[in-house]
């Protein structure tokens, strides 16, 4: 307590009041207008490391969904083809069994035999499937074909499969391996349906191909429900993708943000306080004695 | 006792009265004077004279008041607890200020800080990894990177100008400690020569107070009274003034943060010896300016921008070893991916090698020319316990913590100066309604006093006029 009160001490002290209430005031204000908890880093040093590690899984998180949607493209392309190329296939397993019929004519043979050469070139076009300018049967190669060639032959990289990170721990193979669907060289699929157009041609028995077909449509189902297994992961993916987005900024906010509600109430207390000091400097510095004496 | 004494008594007292209206008159005439200490004018009660001869007798009265003198009503030990809290002002508002500048260049967190950046750099290596050679997300890479060296670099160079800037204001703070303490040895001169003469001081000691308080500010200190009302202030021990002669101080060290060695105090005749300051703007500058070391303990500008050089060489060291066993599309292979400028620090050196989609090594060797396994490793090196992610965000944390309490002590000190000025200025302040009262008190003592020169000019007029005149 101080002993003695002065116009000075007074004044001084009504300065320090009022200049300390504008100072909170301002304060307020700027909380008010940026609607953010922490101004500066040094408000809260905690709560800016917080800050930093959401927004750094944010922007991982933003990329991750960017990985998917390219990564859901390649599988619906892998999808697509291989469906297509299951139906082909199809085609070609009805077209054989009903040439191995023994009592067809050379000309019906040769009508088998070019509609069984017209799906081998088209079973080497869906093989050749690109997507963005990749060839999605071919790994990473950028030869820009996955089979090439007579007889056709596999040009891709069957061991360096192309994947997406689709979350911070896992990553997911977009692609599908040629060699594996197709098969190379002489047992390709290619090369055998062209094997029985020919043997039909040449009027040599196809009731042998009957398995050999069988097969090779097997295998292509077979490869169609791995692709079609890694396009489900990767829509889950994608759901929890989004979710954690949502997440995320959630923690961000709860991290960051000011209520709106309490910066108002904050603004309104600050500010009456600030009222107040003034009208109690303009009350206790108008009087003195002078104003009492004759 | 002499018939006429009692006039003289009365008299007395109308010079004391008057002297106490003068003295009055300064105090509210200087109300709003900085730095002015009230004054009282002090009386003494005059005594009996000696007897002077044997022959002289009975008993008598004093002879009236005495003006014994005009006393400064300051006191010594609050306008030292002033300089004291002036001094650790000094010192916690050079570093406050000084951190406050540093957090506003680092723009963390937020989007405009290294963290985001650092992030964005991270993710557009996803991008390139996910299309291999493609022009679009390879420039975006190309872009970030660039950013990111560039925000590094432009951090450094706030760094090195604040320093510039902060060692162009210490000179000028000594600059302004030596003409101050030149301004109090005269002061001291003047106020010695008024005290051998026996004439009123208290207004040079007013502005020698206010000179002293502002030494204390710039530079801490120690100041003693000396018997012949001289003073003196020591710094480190040493005199920087003693009475009326002063000695000159210097800055010598490092004019370059880059240079790297202290800026250091001395005095001017005796350079070599750093003068050992204990507070004060200087003291804070000083420590500010400090160079950075290994262990965090530097001055904090300097020891920030080492941080920025920390942090350009992690990234170099983190990206280049992957980078350089990675392939590009037009087959180049074992380059790096950052460089430095050889000659310049780290932060301004860190430099992008690949300059087109063509040359950036995203492949693994013999994966097939679209391989981008090695841009998708490299995108993952920005999460783990030391990567150059985590060296940053513990760098924004401990900067952010110092900044914090850097600030939380410039308050504290504020508090404490606040407290010092308003128990010296609660002493020492001329308060308008007690002068009043004074001015009535003497104002009635100068009425009263000239009553009784009435009287007994009264008493004297009966005595000479109307003794013998009886029954006339």
């Amino acid at each position: 307590m101080l002993s003695r009160v002065t116009m000075t001490t007074n004044s001084t002290a009504a300065q320090r009041g009022m200049q300390a209430n504008a100072v909170k005031l301002a304060e307020a204000q700027l909380r008010a207008n940026t609607l953010q908890k922490n101004t500066r880093l040094s408000d809260d040093p905690a709560a800016a490391a917080d800050s930093l590690a959401v927004r750094a899984a944010q922007a991982q998180a933003a990329q991750h969904a960017r990985n998917i949607d390219n990564g859901d493209g390649w599988l619906t392309m892998a999808n697509g083809a291989l469906d297509t190329s299951v139906t082909l296939l199809q085609r070609v397993q009805y077209l054989t069994l009903q040439g191995a019929n023994g009592t067809m004519t050379p000309e019906a043979k040769e009508a088998i035999a070019a509609e069984l050469d017209s799906i081998s070139s088209e079973l080497l076009v869906q093989a050749n499937t690109k997507f963005l300018g990749r060839t999605i049967f071919a790994g990473n190669s950028d030869a820009g074909f996955a089979f090439k060639g007579t007889p056709p032959t596999f040009t891709g990289e069957g061991n360096s499969p192309v994947v997406r990170r689709i979350s911070g721990e896992a990553t997911i193979r977009v692609d599908a391996d040629g060699a594996a669907i197709f098969v190379n060289g002489a047992e390709s699929v290619f090369e055998q349906v062209s094997k029985i157009a020919a043997d039909l041609r040449s009027g040599a028995d196809i009731s042998g191909s009957i398995d050999t077909v069988n097969a090779a449509l097997n295998n292509v189902i077979g490869q169609r429900s791995v692709v079609g297994a890694r396009h489900a992961a990767l829509l889950r993916a994608k759901d929890s993708n989004v979710n954690a987005l949502v997440d995320l900024e959630s923690q961000r906010a709860s991290v960051e943000d000011l209520d709106l509600g309490k910066a108002i109430l904050d603004l309104k207390t600050q500010e009456l306080a600030y009222q107040a000091s003034l009208s109690v400097t303009a009350k206790v510095l108008s009087t003195t004695l002078m104003d009492f004496l004759r | 006792m002499s018939t006429f004494s009692g006039l003289n008594t009365a008299l007395s007292g109308l010079n004391a009265a008057r002297t106490g209206l003068n003295t009055t008159g300064q105090n509210l005439t200087n109300v709003n004077t900085a730095g002015y200490t009230r004054q009282r004018a002090e009386f003494s009660a005059l005594g009996t004279p000696a007897r002077g001869s044997l022959n002289d007798s009975g008993i008598k009265v004093g002879q009236g008041v005495g003006v014994s003198g005009i006393s400064r009503l300051g006191d010594v030990f609050l306008e030292a607890r002033v300089r004291t809290s002036f001094s650790a002002s000094g010192y916690t508002g050079v570093r406050a200020n000084a951190l406050n500048s540093i957090e506003e260049t680092l723009n963390e967190p937020g989007p405009n800080g290294i963290s985001s950046q650092l992030q964005g750099f991270w993710t557009s290596w996803q991008g390139v990894s996910n299309t291999p050679g493609d022009a679009a997300s390879s420039a975006v890479l190309l872009e970030k990177s660039a950013t990111l060296t560039q925000s590094i670099a432009s951090g450094y160079k706030a760094m090195d100008a604040q320093w510039s800037q902060t060692r162009g204001s210490a000179d000028t703070v000594v600059k302004d400690i030596n003409g101050t303490a030149a301004q109090v040895a005269a002061l001291n001169k003047q106020i010695r020569a008024a005290t051998a003469a026996g004439t009123p001081n208290n207004e040079l000691i007013d502005q020698r107070n206010t000179l002293t308080a502002k030494i204390a500010q710039l530079t801490g200190g120690t100041t003693r009274e000396l018997p012949d009302g001289t003073n003196e202030i020591l710094l480190g021990g040493n005199v920087l003034l003693s009475g009326s002669t002063s000695n000159e101080v210097k800055l010598f060290g490092a004019t370059k943060m880059a240079q790297g060695g202290p800026v250091q105090l001395e005095w001017a005749h005796r350079p070599g010896s750093a003068v050992d300051l204990d507070g004060g703007k200087l003291a804070g500058m000083l420590s500010v300016l400090k160079p950075a070391e290994l262990d965090g303990s530097g001055g904090m500008i300097a020891q920030t921008a080492a941080s920025y050089n920390t942090m350009a060489r992690k990234l170099a060291d983190t990206v280049n070893p992957v980078y350089k066993g990675g392939v590009a599309p037009d087959k180049t292979t074992g380059n790096d991916f950052f460089e430095f400028t050889a000659g310049v620090p780290a932060a301004l050196g860190l430099t992008v090698v690949p300059k087109d989609a063509g040359s950036i090594q995203v492949g693994a060797p013999n994966a097939g020319g679209k391989d981008g396994s090695i841009a998708a490793t490299i995108s993952q090196l920005g999460i783990g316990a030391d990567s150059p992610d985590t060296v940053w965000s513990d760098t924004v944390v401990r900067l952010g913590v110092e900044i914090q309490s850097g600030l939380q002590q410039a308050v504290l000190a504020d508090m404490s100066l606040n407290n010092a000025v308003a128990s010296q200025q609660s002493n020492a302040s001329v308060d308008i309604d007690e002068e009043n009262v004074n001015l009535l008190t003497y104002q009635h003592a100068y009425q009263a006093a000239a009553r009784v020169m009435t009287a007994i000019d009264e008493a004297l007029d009966v005595l000479i006029n109307q003794t013998g005149r009886v029954g006339r």
